[in-house]
């Protein structure tokens, strides 16, 4: 690594346009040899310097021959990967510890095929794909997970050594990809989880499953699982059966609730709180220094939590 | 959708990789042993018994033994101390170990690079078209391996990669073509590795023997070739001139030395005849020529009686121009050289001064005493033979007076000792007469068959003569060529019937197009030297490109054709534009002009708004483009009509 000066500052990449794609450019395209390229030159010259000694007309045409591959596929090399647009697909948020997954759509918007195009990251490759003409496709990064909070994973390559593997043609792809990362779910605490009833102040409304509550003339779009039948064959109409105790498992996951554990491990454990509610359906709220998240259900609540656990005194939120 | 590189070999690549390497290698198996040959044979055998379950696959122990066996073979069984044999024997080993090794995508490539080298040597040792042509399969063959392995799936079909490699292949030839022609020539090699062992030579060694030109003789093999410049001379006077024989112990002929004498000359009748001649190497210095010779060949020497000779043994195709007079008569005979053309062996018998001594006794002309000497084996029953009978330590009083069979060079060397008892200067003349006209090509092919052995006399008033005994024997030798195919051992030799029915006649021709490739295959293939080189440039009027000036020259033009390959490469490829967009966007860009930029955001409906509020003089147009232009990219408009109204409008269009 140099640390000195980011040498990383001066080389080209493809960075993304306002749609959040980017195009690899003739510039951005670096080629070079792979060892077996290496190999092949270190052949052509002895055969060379061998067909002149022999005076071997054969021996130079077969040399020169291959050369010419050599140096042709120099140009499709670099052409398998000119104008591949490369573009983030959704990336799922995680939990500290999993592996990232960063889907990333390549789209070749030529009429002949490219194949072989490859994405390397960290020096590993990471997927591959055979791209049809006209057609685009999905490759994929992935690195773990260590931290909770934004994970990004900066700079990747899209490389490829389609046709004759001899060279390698790459280029440098820097797109806005970033994965949130959840904490890492810790142990369950009990007393994190004892339902706290909260009376409700406007009454019990039948939103609920558990209890029942009364019953209200039928409306349309009422379930007929809860129609009160035997009521309606008793004459008395369609009325329809209200349950209540949807307040019944609200509760409050509290980072006061958690003392003597550092800032990490309460994180954790609120996470792991956080889903045993989710799983068991009940309604929470999430308390934390500076910020409180009134209790509510749903997914979209869930991920309101688990973001505010991975932001938490991160320096940054969103 | 989405894998890492699948990293085995598919079962196809596999096996069609490890065919192409066994043809790649079969050719060698001639000059390699038996031990070796079975070697690679097994690994191969293995290797393909293994097919994709490679953890069969020997592990380190076993490979270490296989090596060590391999290399045994190869030391143990070696010819000669490190030779070309050793060298490639290796290779087979290195080659047969590689295929054991062979397990994932990658070690793909170091088979495929051994390949290549494999290929190469074989043209060491043979440089046939047909040879060559398998062998561009081969590599072309190779390349597709290359292919299939560069992609992520292993392909279903083999065409794709198929297809690229002839695409690559296809472009790759017009650089080739440009490095052949043009890279600089050396003219000898950069160093001698010694590997060069002498094989097979066919053609005459310097001394001539009873039995020596009759071996020759049977051989097909293309002596030279020529290509005449005007008419091709009739065939009684396609004597090519060789080697010229004046000593004799009686037994072997040889040249003697005639370096230092007098040269001789020669009074020239007649029109001369230009011609080139294609040597195949025949590890000898003798160059042929049409009788008599008259100019020089650069890096040879003339010797006095009109031998040609090479510096050093002719050990590559061979190209010289000549200029030749059929019709002559020589002059110019030194006393020292009338001496050396009457010297006589130890072992001339009694009965052949007494035939000698009946001819002088009838005439004292020589002219006469020669035609007698003709006439003698014209009359008495000599035969004209292939295989004559073995003669031993006198053939010329056995052949002439107990075998009588014999082939030219027995009647060429025994004339010309009758003509020296008879005190007449003669010498032997060996070389070649006559020699078939492919009609393709209109040059002429001279064979082995074509050797031939004559006599020169020198008579006062003529100089020297040309006799040739055979002709006395057997005429049609010198109109026709011998007929090899139907030669049956001991047997008189047969001559080429002039209609010999269509069968043979259709291979002939057949045989005659097969020549005329060659031909073509000698001369600007493997005959491609540093002067052909030179003749090529200066048919270019571009002579004066030598040497460094020549490879900047090279590496020029390759890079032209590179650069237009690119561009070709590049042009075909493009991204497909709807030619209606195009046009819009020819638009878009003239409104840009007046500082009316489209917006990335905009669709066209708002950008003509937008336009229009800020220009509202060119409501007209811009209500018309647009609607159009959303018409033809979104609606229904479909018709040509329409789209070449769309294009005028837009062209008119000026803001």
């Amino acid at each position: 690594m140099i640390t000195a000066i980011d040498l990383s500052r001066f080389i080209r990449r493809a960075t993304p346009d306002k749609e959040g794609s980017a195009e690899l450019t003739a510039r951005r395209i670096y080629i070079l040899p792979t060892r077996y390229g290496f190999l092949f030159g270190m052949l052509l010259c002895a055969m060379l310097v061998g067909s002149i000694n022999s005076a071997n007309n054969l021996g130079l045409m077969l040399t020169f021959i291959l050369a010419g591959l050599g140096v042709i596929s120099i140009i499709h090399t670099w052409h398998n990967l000119l104008g591949l647009r490369i573009q983030p697909e959704q990336i799922n948020p995680i939990f500290a510890g999993q592996e990232a997954y960063f889907p990333i759509r390549v789209e070749n918007r030529r009429n002949t095929p490219r194949p072989g195009i490859l994405l390397e990251f960290a020096g590993k490759t990471m997927s591959g794909i055979d791209l049809d003409s006209n057609k685009s496709g999905e490759l994929s990064l992935h690195l773990p997970a260590r931290r909770r909070g934004i994970l990004k994973p900066g700079r990747f390559t899209i490389s490829t050594s389609y046709p004759i593997g001899l060279l390698r043609a790459w280029s440098y792809v820097e797109l806005d990809l970033s994965c949130l990362v959840y904490p890492e779910p810790g142990p369950s605490t009990q007393h994190l989880n004892p339902p706290s009833y909260t009376p409700s102040a406007t009454g019990d409304r039948g939103v609920g499953t558990d209890d029942f509550a009364g019953l209200r003339q039928f409306r349309q779009g009422d379930s007929p699982r809860h129609i009160d039948w035997k009521a309606a064959a008793r004459g008395k109409g369609l009325r329809t059966k209200l349950f209540g105790g949807d307040r019944a498992d609200q509760h409050w996951l509290d980072w006061d609730a958690l003392p003597g554990f550092d800032t990490e491990q309460r994180l954790s454990r609120l996470c792991r709180a956080v889903l045993l509610a989710c799983e068991s359906q009940d309604e929470y709220g999430l308390r934390l220094p500076g910020v409180i998240i009134n209790p509510a259900r749903g997914a979209v609540h869930r991920h309101q939590c688990l973001a505010t656990l991975a932001h938490f005194e991160m320096g940054s939120s969103e | 959708m989405n894998t890492v590189p699948h990293n085995s070999i598919p079962s196809r690549t596999l096996f069609t990789h490890i065919l192409l390497l066994g043809v790649a290698v079969a050719p060698h198996f001639q000059h390699l042993n038996l031990w070796l040959v079975s070697f690679y044979f097994v690994l191969t055998f293995l290797r393909l018994a293994v097919a994709n379950r490679i953890e069969r696959l020997p592990g380190r122990f076993l490979l270490l033994l296989l090596s060590i066996s391999g290399l045994a073979i190869v030391a143990l069984f070696q010819t000669r101390p490190v030779g070309k044999e050793t060298a490639i024997g290796l290779l087979v080993v290195v080659l047969g170990l590689k295929l054991m090794e062979l397990r994932y995508r990658r070690d793909i490539y170091i088979t495929v690079l051994i390949g290549f080298f494999i290929i190469i040597t074989q043209f060491l040792y043979y440089q046939s078209m047909l040879l060559a042509s398998i062998m561009m399969c081969v590599t072309l063959g190779l390349a597709i391996m290359l292919v299939e392995v560069n992609y992520i799936q292993p392909p279903k079909s083999p065409w794709p990669s198929i297809r690229k490699t002839l695409i690559l292949v296809g472009q790759a030839l017009p650089i080739m073509v440009v490095l052949f022609l043009l890279f600089p020539r050396l003219s000898g090699p950069l160093w001698n590795l010694g590997l060069d062992n002498q094989s097979a030579i066919t053609g005459f060694s310097d001394t001539i023997s009873p039995g020596s030109v009759s071996h020759l003789s049977q051989s097909h093999a293309v002596a030279f070739r020529v290509d005449f410049t005007g008419p091709i001379p009739e065939p009684k006077k396609r004597y090519w001139r060789g080697l010229v024989l004046w000593n004799t112990d009686g037994y072997n002929w040889t040249t003697g030395k005639t370096a230092y004498s007098q040269a001789e000359t020669y009074q020239a009748k007649g029109k001369p005849v230009q011609y080139e001649v294609t040597l195949e190497p025949n590890h000898q210095k003798w160059l042929f020529s049409l009788d008599l010779p008259a100019g020089h060949v650069p890096n040879t020497r003339s010797l006095p009686d009109f031998q040609i000779q090479a510096i050093k043994p002719i050990t590559a195709r061979f190209q010289y121009k000549l200029l030749s007079y059929t019709d002559y008569s020589s002059s110019g005979l030194s006393n020292a050289k009338r001496q050396q053309g009457l010297n006589l062996p130890d072992n001339i018998t009694p009965r052949m001064r007494k035939l000698v001594r009946k001819w002088q006794n009838a005439t004292t002309s020589n002219r006469e005493i020669v035609n007698k000497a003709l006439q003698h084996f014209n009359q008495e029953e000599f035969i004209y033979t292939l295989s004559p009978p073995s003669l031993g330590n006198n053939p010329a009083d056995a052949f002439l007076f107990e075998t009588r069979r014999g082939f030219c060079e027995h009647y060429a060397t025994s004339f010309t000792l009758l003509m020296r008892i008879a005190g007449i200067p003669a010498r032997v003349v060996a070389g070649y007469q006559g020699g078939e006209i492919n009609p393709h090509g209109g040059y002429l092919i001279v064979r082995q068959s074509n050797a031939h052995a004559w006599t020169e006399v020198w008579l006062e008033d003529q100089g020297w003569v040309r006799i040739d005994p055979t002709a006395a024997v057997a005429p049609e030798r010198i109109e026709r060529s011998i007929d090899l195919d139907n030669w049956a051992d001991g047997a008189p030799v047969q001559f080429q019937n002039l209609d010999p029915g269509p069968l043979k006649n259709l291979i002939r021709q057949l045989g005659f197009s097969v020549d005329f490739i060659n031909a073509r295959w000698h001369r600007w293939v493997l005959g491609y030297t540093n002067k052909r080189q030179n003749e090529m440039l200066s048919l270019f009027g571009l002579d004066f490109l030598k040497g460094s000036a020549l490879g900047i020259a090279m590496v020029a033009v390759t890079t032209l054709v590179v650069l237009i390959i690119t561009i070709g490469i590049l042009r075909s490829n493009r991204v497909y534009t709807d030619p209606v967009l195009k046009t819009y966007l020819n638009f878009c860009k003239k409104l840009a002009k007046q500082k009316l930029p489209r917006l990335s955001n905009e669709g066209p409906k708002d950008y003509a708004q937008r336009v229009i509020k800020q220009r509202p003089d060119l409501a007209e147009p811009i209500t018309k483009i647009t609607k159009l232009y959303i018409g033809l990219r979104y609606g229904q408009v479909n018709s040509p009509e329409s789209r070449i109204f769309f294009n005028r409008l837009v062209s008119q269009f000026s803001p």
